[in-house]
């Protein structure tokens, strides 16, 4: 917050600068000039450090240096951390929730208290105020319970965060207050009974009465948490909008509906694998009559609304999977570091360490990205930070399944039980790679998304080269050779480096791997063109790529800043690093390669013909082993 | 079990003959196969004629009557005619022509002779009765026919019979009996090779046939990727499920039995049979009827024929005219929803006027001819024309779009295979209708349309 008001009045302190400069000049000039400040002043933001990556750019001034919280803010966050860790360490009994599927009312009360239903809610509404970096600081804690975890988030991450973004001050001022305290719960309500990631799925339908003041609800929602508590939902429906040229259009608004508006019911809550506290139901809306100041945004803009709401809501998860990962860590290694076989601890074998060797380098980098991406998020004016948060979800969803999983393994059969929370855990992340966009949906988005940004700029330059025009084969093909001879350097390392000595070895890795990346995703535009889209298994080796790529940029900038400023253990930092980077480095050197033009490594089509197989007999087709023909 | 135990002693008896003169084999070995057995006088005659010993009384008194003197006859009679053997199968069998019968008669040429004489002719007359008996696809039969053969008399001995044809009328005859087998899809057994290998030895024509068989065979099983059973349903409302399934290729579509077949007695005695009427529909062949445009008609088809086996059923089509490109109409769908600047639902465009390589386009250039779409397919008892539109006041229970499109009937008057006299029967008795539309007072809930 702080770190805000400041950047904000330095702003105005420039802007006034310029304008007594202005006075000296002519008018016409002023006028000029204070557009010009305008016009950078919305654009500052414009730089994307992942989407430039698909040209070949490393825009290390976004990553570089690791942000960072100022000390006020971090004392203020460590008031909050400490009370939470206490309430979460001896107030709440997740194997009862899990096992009664339900959160016992002392336990939200608690939370309530505590303030955790309003955590980014500002102050004047009366929530804490929270940036979205000290969110992530509260969401490793609160991650240590699943399904209060999905709770919290479903109430603020997703449910009020459209009135929070998008929404009047009328609204703010009518819902937040209640909404922070926790005395209601939101719920966000998109999907639908139709399958979950289609398109034509919302069919829930909003008519506006005869006097033109109200909206009638009709429709079904599926899997909405805290769909039996909430008291004010976020709902998406379909309107009918007039667009430009007269014509009536179908479009999705988002509403704010409070349980009182009637007509309002909720189903059974879901028996579920995981999270098995969290109320997830379906809810039904019968003519709920819905006044028109409760549109959120602009009638027709709902769909715009809920990707940022989506997209802004993702980037939690890493800090929630460390939260997790970390806790199992000392779990797991205190039973292997007890526990003997054959005489000898379990810790002191290779293949027990291998495991908490993986589950270091996996928080490390979860939560290396995720703090990176928050302190993206938190810096002053609209950042688009929606790639980063969809990478952030995928990497630490799966690493979060394979940690606990190992975790888990570390016990052997003991870890199998309910005596121990481990199969609490596996079961409970297992939902991390499901909600909030399918891991595969938002490895499509990822790779889509920078596919576009890069076609729409390299477009020009391609057609041209396709056409034969021998200049631009010339340019293209001289850079090409100057990067075959030259080793890709952006200038991480070195005299004006931004990565400390220590990492020079992983930043080279990486600016060869960005390099390369870049080359690829020209090539890739040119040999499909817009058909690209089709090509998914070509594109989730490209979203896995960049995820790599965002990851060790991510471990880069923060052990470089561990190294600078002394923190504690840094060296293990330096490790962890240089390990992971390696790691990233070779697998990443796999996966270009499989995305060059006819390489060996790619089995894609095998891989497609095997599926089309199975699948057109919907079975399994191999003859049984012991089958015979004569 | 006993066939290949058979296999091992010969090999074992190869194995030994190599320390031994040809000639002397003969006469020694199967004498040691047979010491166990009591009576030497038994012995010493199979001493000298080794090769007779499976023929040893395989037969019962009972069945050795009038067939005997049937062969008998043929035997008599042999030098006279030259077709022998053809008509001693008719003659025996009589009315019955069944396997028990075609058995018997092996049996009996087996054991009216110990020499076997005109085995070969024999053979090749019974190849030929087998599919009028109905054994042409049983194995065991045929191995029957081939234990005809009088075993080791036609293994080469030595390398000079083994180089040229030995035996080439019985190998010939031993191929023939493989090659009938091949044509009616029969695999041989053990029992097969057994009996092969005592006839004519390891090496002859008739193993490499059989080799060659057992080599494609297998292979050849499972090629089909639609196989048809062998022994088809004998229900034909079971038979019509199986069929439509077979011709609509989609897991999701589902039958209905709109109508099972029924014989009513009316109150004045006369008899009225109801056909039955079975239809299949998929999902998404529902969903394109509820989208057809209702000014324009649907047509009903047939029979179109479809073969499974030996025989041929037939099927109706729903259908349509293919619609004009004019009409078309595209499906819009929010352009933001499916724009990769979302993350929500799945990207499905990206915005480029960049198109695949020439190099990358591996596509083929395929001309595709647009066809009407098929609505539902059924196959009914009976082709007429009110036991279809029975057929479409069904459909509409589920697509009740079909009650406002106007329903032709395009019928042709039979079908249009040639079909054996067997399966005349089974043909729908057709009426000759084409091109003609129901009126409205005759079917009033699917024709409104179509008013005049």
């Amino acid at each position: 917050m702080s770190l805000n008001k400041f950047i904000v009045l330095s702003r105005s302190v420039r802007r006034g600068r310029n304008l007594f400069a202005a006075r000296v000049a002519q008018t016409g000039e002023y006028l000029y000039q204070f557009q010009s400040q305008r016009f950078i002043r919305s654009s500052s933001r414009s730089l994307a450090y992942a989407k430039d990556l698909f040209l070949g750019k490393v825009n290390k001034k976004e990553v570089f240096p690791y942000p960072e919280i100022s000390n006020e803010e971090l004392e203020e966050l460590n008031q909050f951390v400490q009370p939470v860790e206490k309430f979460f360490n001896e107030s709440v009994d997740s194997a009862k929730i899990d096992r009664e599927a339900n959160i016992p009312p002392e336990t939200l009360d608690g939370l309530k208290e505590l303030g955790l239903f309003g955590i980014q809610i500002p102050e004047e509404y009366g929530g804490l105020g929270l940036s979205n970096t000290m969110y992530a600081r509260l969401g490793e804690i609160t991650s240590l319970d699943g399904s209060i975890a999905v709770t919290l988030a479903a109430h603020q991450a997703i449910g009020l965060k459209g009135i929070l973004i998008a929404g009047t001050d009328a609204q703010k001022a009518k819902y937040l207050p209640k909404l922070a305290t926790g005395e209601h719960i939101a719920a966000f309500c998109l999907t639908e009974p139709g399958s979950g990631s289609d398109a034509a799925s919302i069919q829930l339908r909003a008519t506006l009465t005869e006097d033109g003041k109200h909206y009638l609800l009709n429709g079904t929602k599926f899997w909405i948490s805290n769909g039996g508590w909430a008291d004010i939902m976020t709902v998406f429906a379909r309107t009918e909008v007039v667009d430009k040229d007269g014509q009536k259009k179908d479009k999705i608004t988002a509403f704010i509906v409070e349980r009182a508006f009637g007509g309002v019911t909720s189903g059974k809550p879901e028996d579920k694998l995981g999270i098995r506290g969290s109320n997830t139901t379906e809810i039904t809306f019968e003519d709920t009559k819905v006044p028109i100041e409760n549109v959120i945004g602009e009638v027709g803009d709902g769909f715009k609304v809920a990707m940022n709401i989506l997209n802004n809501g993702r980037f939690s998860m890493g800090g929630a999977g460390a939260g997790v990962v970390k806790k199992l860590i000392e779990l797991s290694a205190e039973y292997a570091g007890t526990r003997k076989q054959f005489n000898r601890r379990l810790s002191e074998f290779g293949m027990i360490q291998d495991k908490f060797a993986t589950m270091a380098l996996n928080v490390y980098v979860m939560e290396s990205m995720a703090y990176l991406t928050a302190g993206m998020m938190d810096r002053p004016g609209l950042p688009d930070c929606s790639l980063e948060a969809a990478m952030v979800k995928v990497f630490s969803s799966e690493g979060t399944w394979i940690c606990v999983s190992e975790a888990l393994q570390v016990l052997g059969g003991l870890g199998f039980t309910k005596n121990y929370p481990y199969e609490r855990y596996l079961r409970d992340c297992r939902i991390l790679q499901i909600f909030e966009g399918t891991n595969e949906i938002l490895r499509m988005y990822v790779a889509l998304t920078g596919m576009q940004h890069a076609g729409k700029i390299l477009t020009g330059k391609i057609k041209e080269m396709k056409k034969g025009n021998l200049g631009v084969v010339f340019e293209i093909l001289g850079k090409k050779i100057k990067d075959t001879v030259q080793t890709a350097d952006f200038g991480l390392t070195g005299k004006d480096g931004v990565v400390h000595p220590s990492l020079t070895e992983s930043a080279k890795m990486f600016e060869q791997n960005a390099a390369c990346f870049g080359s690829t995703v020209e090539g890739l535009l040119y040999r499909y063109g817009k058909t690209i889209v089709d090509e998914q298994l070509l594109l989730k080796k490209v979203a896995d790529v960049l995820i790599n790529l965002y990851a060790m940029t991510a471990v880069l900038s923060r052990s470089s800043r561990s190294i600078s400023i002394g923190l504690r253990n840094h060296d293990h930092e330096v490790l962890l690093t240089n390990t992971f980077c390696k790691d990233a480095h070779f697998k990443n050197n796999y996966m270009l390669s499989q995305l060059q033009r006819y390489s060996p490594e790619n089995d894609d089509a095998n891989i497609k013909k095997i599926a089309q197989d199975v699948l057109a007999k919907r079975a399994y087709i191999c003859s049984h082993p012991l089958e015979r023909t004569f | 079990m006993s066939a290949s135990h058979h296999l091992l002693r010969l090999q074992c008896v190869r194995c030994v003959s190599h320390f031994l003169g040809t000639p002397v084999r003969q006469v020694i070995l199967p004498g040691r196969a047979h010491l166990q057995t009591p009576g030497s006088q038994h012995i010493y005659v199979q001493l000298l004629r080794p090769f007779h010993r499976s023929a040893v009384c395989s037969t019962d008194r009972q069945n050795r009557t009038d067939i005997e003197k049937l062969v008998e006859d043929e035997t008599h009679h042999k030098d006279k005619t030259l077709v022998t053997h053809d008509d001693i199968f008719d003659r025996a069998a009589g009315d019955s022509k069944t396997k028990v019968e075609f058995n018997r008669v092996v049996d009996v040429f087996k054991s009216k002779d110990i020499r076997r004489r005109g085995h070969v002719e024999f053979i090749y007359a019974a190849l030929k009765k087998m599919p009028e008996f109905g054994v042409e696809c049983d194995v065991t039969v045929y191995n029957k026919l081939l234990d005809v053969f009088p075993k080791e008399v036609f293994v080469p001995q030595n390398f000079i019979q083994r180089m040229f044809n030995h035996y080439p009328r019985q190998q010939e005859c031993g191929v023939q009996v493989l090659e009938q087998m091949e044509n009616y899809g029969v695999m041989p057994n053990i029992e097969t090779k057994v009996l092969l290998v005592q006839i004519f030895g390891e090496k002859s024509h008739p193993i490499r046939k059989f080799q060659r068989i057992m080599y494609w065979f297998p292979k050849f099983k499972h090629t089909n990727p639609y196989p048809v059973p062998h022994v088809l349903p004998s229900d034909p409302v079971d038979l019509a499920q199986f069929s439509l399934t077979r011709i609509a290729a989609d897991l999701d579509a589902k039958i209905t039995i709109y109508q099972y077949p029924s014989t009513d007695i009316t109150e004045t005695g006369e008899e009225i049979t109801r056909p039955h009427i079975v239809g299949i529909q998929s999902p998404d062949q529902r969903s394109l009827l509820a989208k057809h445009n209702p000014c324009k008609p649907v047509f009903v088809e047939g029979p179109y024929p479809l073969w499974l086996r030996q025989k041929c059923v037939h099927y109706y089509l729903l259908r349509a005219d293919p619609i004009p490109p004019e009409e078309k109409v595209e499906e819009e769908i929010d352009p933001e929803m499916i724009c990769p600047e979302q993350s929500l639902f799945f990207p499905q465009r990206v915005e480029l006027d960049l198109n695949v390589d020439m190099g990358d386009d591996h596509s083929f250039n395929v001309d595709e001819v647009e066809e009407g779409a098929v609505y539902a397919m059924c196959m009914a008892g009976q082709g007429d024309q009110a036991t279809l539109s029975q057929w479409i006041s069904g459909l509409q229970e589920t697509c009740p779009i079909l009650g406002q499109i106007p329903t032709v009937f395009r019928l042709e008057s039979g079908p249009r295979e040639l079909q054996t006299s067997t399966d005349a029967h089974q043909r729908p008795e057709q009426e000759a209708e084409t091109d003609q539309i129901i009126e409205d007072d005759e079917e009033p809930r699917h024709s409104r349309g179509v008013k005049q």
